[in-house]
């Protein structure tokens, strides 16, 4: 068993010990001590976000803190895992409603298509942003429009330019996607790893 | 305490509100205020900047536009390089220069803790304060930036924070609620408070003690620093929201949908948070589509209830 003293320590310090000696030694149980709420609230969260079974005993104004970890769970699940941000970040920035110059019909076709095919980038496909003519696919009749409500419902975040859709007078047309501004398009560029502009 | 009345004092000690306010002609009454606090970022500039945000922000929340600041610095001289103090300095004046506020001054001391505020005064038109009273029944809560910061705060202050989050969490808190503000002004808003140390719930609190109505608040409508969830669930949570929850959970009334990390976050004390705009529900949805158009992650997350009343339910 694994014995931290935390006591005398503020958040985040005593979860911080305890993350430390998880990773150190990967104990089956764990003691922690330490004397305020706060720090036995959060440690108590921060070993059942690691899977491990918690139970607290006061002794005076201390309390000792004890971590069981739970059967049949693999010491390597861990929230770090299922919360990494690994994953590449994609953001695609459509300004037409068309693919490429010469013919617009072809244009259209093309534009179609490639939306439906983009769900091909699986998981890190990461933002959907439309400006100028772009915005014109988010509004009613727009022949894409139900591939991109299936793609907000799985989670795809989808940014449409609040100005654009203004300069068009489209405001009230727009059926998908959250209307946005140049700041957050600027900032999604910034966090994104790759950007593509169509 | 007892403390001395003044017939032209319209907003003093006795009222749980973000500042102070003194008639000093039918059309002008002066805001006062003052907030400094030690740094929650490592970037001294952004510090600055942030501090400077947060005092001015109690103005705007009344309704008020900021005029003049003062600098109130406690700085440890003989063991931090001066150049820190600078740039914390450069920060504030450059938050200042941007709500087009007038530095006149100020008072360092020496302190074992750095700490950097302002205090500030600014005008508004006695008919046109804004309070935490005057709320109507079917009222919309329009709450203008995410909630979090405490949250993220705490995991910047244990290394366990991204940069990417250290950055838009940093330009969060250094956001001045002036655009809000003025955007407010156009509309029938009845209340404004701003989001800081009591957490959302503590504020919403002091809006109905001592009132006839109570206030709902749709959980999954309000805007939330996404990571902040991972890091509530991991234990980072400040000892002020635990504090903040203590205080006021006999007034709460939870439906079981609502998630403990959605708690927590209800109740993590904000820096520099947004204004939570109480406005006539005919005017919510206008007045929010403005303030998105302006780049906020703004939401229309709560009404004013008729009963229960002087109570908060969270759905």
């Amino acid at each position: 068993m694994r014995e931290i003293d935390a006591r005398g320590l503020a958040c985040p310090a005593p979860v911080l010990q305890t993350k430390a000696a998880i990773e150190e030694a990967n104990p089956n149980v764990i003691k922690v001590i330490i004397d305020n709420e706060a720090s036995r609230q959060n440690v108590c969260r921060f070993l059942e976000s690691r899977n491990y079974e918690t139970s607290v005993q006061e002794e005076g104004s201390d309390f000792h803190v004890t971590g069981k970890r739970k059967e049949g769970v693999s010491p390597e699940v861990s929230i770090d895992e299922k919360t990494r941000t690994d994953v590449k970040r994609i953001m695609v920035m459509l300004a037409t409603d068309r693919m490429g110059f010469g013919d617009d019909e072809l244009g259209l076709k093309l534009m179609i298509s490639y939306i439906r095919t983009l769900k091909e980038m699986g998981s890190e496909l990461w933002r959907l942003v439309f400006v100028n003519n772009g915005v014109k696919l988010t509004i009613k009749g727009s022949e894409v429009l139900p591939v991109l409500q299936a793609y907000e419902k799985d989670g795809l975040h989808i940014m449409v330019c609040g100005t654009c859709l203004t300069h068009f007078d489209l405001l009230d047309e727009k059926q998908v996607g959250e209307t946005t501004n140049m700041l957050d398009i600027v900032t999604a560029m910034q966090l994104a790893d790759k950007v593509i502009n169509i | 305490m007892e403390f001395p009345t003044d017939p032209n004092l319209i907003v003093g000690m006795d009222s749980m509100d973000d500042a102070g306010v003194y008639k000093i002609t039918d059309d002008i009454a002066i805001i006062q205020t003052v907030d400094f606090f030690t740094p929650i970022v490592d970037d001294p500039y952004w510090f600055g900047q942030i501090a400077a945000a947060n005092a001015l922000s109690d103005v705007y929340a009344m309704g008020g536009i900021p005029k003049t600041a003062m600098n109130i610095v406690a700085f440890p001289i003989k063991e931090m390089d001066i150049s820190i103090l600078r740039k914390i300095i450069q920060g504030g004046l450059d938050k200042m220069k941007e709500a087009d506020v007038v530095l006149v001054g100020g008072h360092s001391v020496e302190d074992k803790e750095l700490k950097y505020g302002l205090s500030v005064t600014g005008f508004v038109h006695p008919d046109r304060i804004l309070t935490k009273k005057n709320l109507t029944i079917g009222d919309r809560l329009i709450l203008t930036k995410p909630l979090g910061t405490g949250i993220v705060n705490t995991a910047i202050k244990g290394g366990l924070a991204s940069r990417e989050v250290i950055k838009f969490v940093t330009h969060l808190m250094a956001a001045l609620n002036r655009d809000a503000a003025q955007i407010m002004e156009g509309f029938s808003v009845h209340a404004c408070t701003d989001i800081t140390g009591f957490g959302l719930i503590g504020h919403v609190a002091e809006m109905v003690v001592g009132s006839d109505f109570g206030i709902g608040l749709w959980s999954e409508k309000i805007p939330i620093i996404p990571e902040a969830f991972d890091y509530a669930a991991m234990g980072l949570v400040p000892a002020g929201a635990y504090k903040n929850r203590e205080f006021r959970e006999c007034m709460v009334d939870i439906s079981p949908s609502v998630k403990q990390a959605v708690l927590d976050i209800l109740y993590d004390p904000q820096t520099s948070g947004g204004l939570l705009i109480c406005v006539d529900t005919k005017s919510a949805d206008d007045l929010l589509i403005r303030l998105k158009n302006k780049g906020m992650d703004a939401a229309i997350i709560g009404e004013v209830l008729s009963k229960p009343k002087r109570r908060i339910v969270i759905k």
